[in-house]
């Protein structure tokens, strides 16, 4: 009795304290805004600004600097006549989120902040705490800006118009391209082999094989134990780029694991459940059997593959175009004659297929406590359009300069978000390419990031030897050079998937889910359970415990 | 133990031996790993040679962490918290202790308080209640956030009571009769018969206070004002996490440069090496400690 007395008091405390909390949220988002506000920065007071930031763990500040004042702080502050203070820093994923939860709980919004999920900016839309940027997204961002959101056919701002009035400033994800199958061509040349003897740049997927078989048959370092591919453990991942995943081989089979979107019937599908996974899994199978993929695969962690190609037992790993920049540089560093080259692994008609980004997964929004939205729009115009197209301000700034040449996080901005158009990797490439060629020149390509890529290769070309330059050949005129080669000769073929916002039922099995696919995969793919028995009974079982009923929900959330 | 001669006796401890000594090792070894990571090239530590002892001997690592102000700042952070809690600690839960082991005739709400304690210590309010609390009291960002919220750690007043308990009534008695108060019993006969129970507390406080990161993440809103575990746990990134959530190409690239294993393992090493210092001075009291509390009188 005594007991259960003490539960029921401590239910109460909990809803008393809910309810607390609940009306500390609602109280302060009823701001009448009746008298004129003051907008134009040299006309007003000095206006304090509060952010959440996200931070990491190597900002590469010069001493001195942190997050609060660092050269990009100082501008925003002299250039917009605002003083910014952090609300919270934390790291970006868990950390952040949880320092965000905690500040929707304690009813203290920050003026701005950056929140990383599409659920979130829906719940604080619906708890009326956020501003509507309608009026001072139409009124002060520049034509610039408003071009690149364009860019995305109407997809970024889309995603944050609820009821018709944009909510948030959008973060913009261009498409990440194909995952690709890079090679060690130092390897191939020296055991006399030929890679892509049509020179189109395109490997199917007996080629890819076979080059691993003859890789570990000829195994030119000399090697311990030689290793065909090495995969992580989770196999497959929702970026169509996904590094260390089987989506190369999958995509080529026309399956998209992890990802929505419509098929020839128009029937939404999960990716992950279809026959063409099947066939993927099948694939792989019979590369594991035959010893061609790992076969420790499913114990070797990240660092374990990475050391697998530093110790030149493995020359073959599939990825985005950006990883020669922080991965394969490992190789580099120990073995400076390692060369790599990206291939795309094509399909049965000798396409590439792959699939759109989710254009926005990113926002920024405004307290509906703030008496100054237009400031976000300001910031948006000075970091995202002034600082890219006006030569001058980093001029009046040398310090801004020298943070974008020395790389330092962009996390050290006031909004760590990307606004870049759709393209922005390709046209970015087209100038770094024609000024390499000796066809435009240095001053024509349009970032900082990209001029100093240009000086890197540059150096290396002269022979520098130096890391960075490598991994900015490999990277650049490898990998974007690939992805810009498939767009010109129209060999991509894309897919444009659905990207659902979180529904009841995945809130409460979507993690289950997730897990009881990517124990499934492994399985199959390491004969611990049977191809046919195993796929049959996970797609049924991933029916039965909620995937159908998600399926339901996500229909009907694009019926509306 | 008892009886050594016997054959059985003597298998039997070779056995339990063996375990403890495999035991020791399962702790030991990961420690020593890291200590020769720290001491290793960072080339030899991404290509997963080093085993126990270091390759490519160097001290770069250390020379790296002695320039990184956070580091020392966050240290710095940690020492005067510890000391802090330890103080608090020992204040609050030596006359609490003594308080509640009086007869209800002594001490009339005894119970009362007793069972308030045990309800304390088996529920409490979750991290949101909490943090508002903290935050309402205007302690975010200070270093009381970190140390008030666990000001008086139940157990350790449980385990001085019980300690307290084990003491002959009769050496309070003869205090007493010699015209002693009661804060007087406490500072000069009870105190001073507890020693090993203190030292068992003072060493819960500091390994647990020097150990935790989780209220750094939550009460401390600025990086700069992070405690060392916090700081360190920062530090500790999983690349593959970020691929997965689709991290921008420049963002990956800083990231990866700090992932050199060598230079976080030296951190760790540093980190703990103040822990390392203390506990030979707390050892010796610390299996009494703990026993001597467990039998009641």
């Amino acid at each position: 009795m005594y007991k259960r007395n003490m539960y029921k008091a401590a239910a109460l405390t909990l809803v008393g304290i809910m309810t607390l909390s609940f009306w500390g949220c609602g109280s302060g988002s009823t701001s009448d805004s009746s008298t004129e506000i003051v907008t134009d920065p040299a006309e007003r007071g000095t206006v304090t600004v509060t952010l959440g930031r996200q931070t990491t763990a190597n900002p590469k500040f010069p001493s001195g600097d942190s997050y609060e004042d660092n050269a990009y702080i100082r501008m925003t502050e002299e250039k917009l006549n605002i003083d910014i203070q952090d609300e919270f820093e934390a790291e970006s994923g868990d950390d952040y989120n949880r320092q965000v939860s905690l500040a929707l709980s304690a009813g203290s919004l920050p003026s701005m902040m950056k929140v990383a999920s599409k659920d979130e900016l829906t719940e604080l839309y619906e708890n009326e705490l956020i501003a509507d940027l309608t009026d001072v997204y139409d009124q002060y961002a520049s034509d610039y800006i408003k071009g690149i959101y364009d860019s995305f056919d109407g997809r970024a701002l889309a995603n944050v118009t609820y009821d018709g009035k944009i909510m948030a400033i959008p973060a913009t994800a261009s498409d990440a391209g194909t995952s690709m199958c890079w090679v060690r061509s130092d390897w191939v040349e020296s055991l006399g082999l030929t890679v892509d003897e049509d020179g189109d740049r395109c490997l199917t997927m007996d080629e890819v094989k076979d080059l691993a078989r003859a890789f570990i048959d000829g195994n030119p370092e000399q090697a311990d134990h030689p290793v065909g591919i090495a995969f992580n453990a989770n196999l497959t991942s929702s970026s169509s780029d996904g590094t260390n995943t089987i989506n190369a081989i999958a995509y080529a089979l026309g399956a998209y694991p992890k990802l929505w979107y419509k098929d020839e019937a128009g029937n939404l599908t999960y990716g992950s459940v279809t026959p063409e996974m099947k066939e993927a899994l099948s694939v792989i199978k019979s590369w594991y059997d035959e010893g061609v993929v790992d076969n420790q695969l499913g114990t070797r962690t990240w660092d374990d593959i990475t050391s697998l190609l530093t110790n030149g037992q493995c020359g073959i790993i599939f990825g985005s175009w950006h990883i020669p920049d922080w991965l394969l540089n490992n190789v580099y560093t120990l073995n400076n004659k390692a060369v790599f080259t990206p291939y795309a692994v094509v399909s049965e008609e000798g396409k590439v297929n792959c699939t759109h980004a989710n254009a926005t997964g990113e926002f920024i929004v405004v307290s509906a406590d703030f008496d100054h939205p237009e400031i976000a729009i300001q910031i948006l115009n000075l970091f995202y359009d002034d600082m890219v197209n006006d030569s001058a301000l980093l001029e009046e700034y040398p310090d801004v300069a020298s943070y974008l040449n020395e790389g330092v996080d962009g996390t050290a901005r006031p909004f760590n978000i990307e606004v870049k158009s759709n393209t922005y990797l390709l046209d970015e490439y087209a100038c770094l390419k024609a000024a390499l060629a000796g066809e435009g020149t240095k001053e024509e390509i349009p970032t900082a990031e990209e001029r100093s890529n240009y000086d890197s290769i540059k150096a290396y070309q002269e022979g520098s030897g130096d890391v960075t330059g490598w991994c900015k050949i490999h990277s650049r005129t490898k990998g974007v050079d690939l992805l810009a080669y498939l767009t010109e000769n129209d060999l991509y073929n894309w897919i444009t998937p659905v990207y659902p916002e979180t529904t009841d039922t995945m809130n409460t099995s979507w993690a289950n889910l997730q897990t009881l696919e990517e124990e499934n995969f492994i399985k199959i793919v390491t004969g611990a359970i049977d191809l046919d028995e195993g796929f049959d009974s996970f797609v049924s079982g991933w029916k039965a415990q909620g995937g159908e009923t998600i399926t339901g929900e996500i229909e009907a959330q694009l019926e509306q | 133990m008892i009886d050594n001669k016997g054959t059985s006796a003597r298998i039997r401890n070779a056995i339990i031996h063996l375990i403890v000594i495999i035991l020791g090792l399962i702790c030991l070894l990961p420690l020593i790993n890291i200590v020769a990571i720290s001491f290793s090239g960072s080339a030899a530590v991404t290509a997963n040679k080093v085993g126990l002892l270091p390759v490519d001997f160097t001290t770069l690592a250390y020379s790296r962490i002695v320039s990184d102000s956070q580091f020392w700042r966050s240290f710095g952070i940690s020492v005067i918290r510890v000391v802090l809690t330890l103080a608090l600690n020992l204040v609050l839960v030596i006359p609490m202790s003594y308080a509640m082991t009086r007869k209800t005739s002594e001490f009339r709400f005894r119970n009362v308080y007793m069972n308030l304690l045990i309800f304390a210590m088996l529920f409490n309010g979750g991290m949101i209640p909490t943090y508002i609390v903290v935050k309402n009291l205007g302690l975010l960002n200070t270093i009381w956030a970190l140390i008030l919220p666990g000001a008086v750690p139940i157990f350790s007043v449980i385990l001085m009571m019980n300690f307290f308990k084990g003491i002959p009534r009769a050496l309070e008695e003869a205090a007493i009769v010699d015209g002693a108060n009661p804060l007087q019993v406490l500072l000069h006969v009870m105190v001073p018969c507890a020693k090993p129970s203190i030292a068992t507390i003072s060493l819960f406080s500091v390994v647990g206070s020097w150990n935790d990161f989780f209220s750094g993440l939550i009460y401390m809103q600025k990086v700069k004002d992070y405690p060392i575990m916090t700081y360190i746990q920062s530090l500790s990134i999983d690349l593959q996490e970020l691929v997965n959530n689709a991290a921008s190409s420049s963002a990956l690239e800083n990231i990866s440069e700090l992932s050199n294993r060598n230079l976080n393992a030296a951190k760790i090493v540093v980190a703990v090496i103040p822990l390392l210092l203390i506990y030979p001075f707390l050892q010796k009291y610390l299996i009494s400690g703990m026993t001597m509390g467990a039998v009641k009188e």
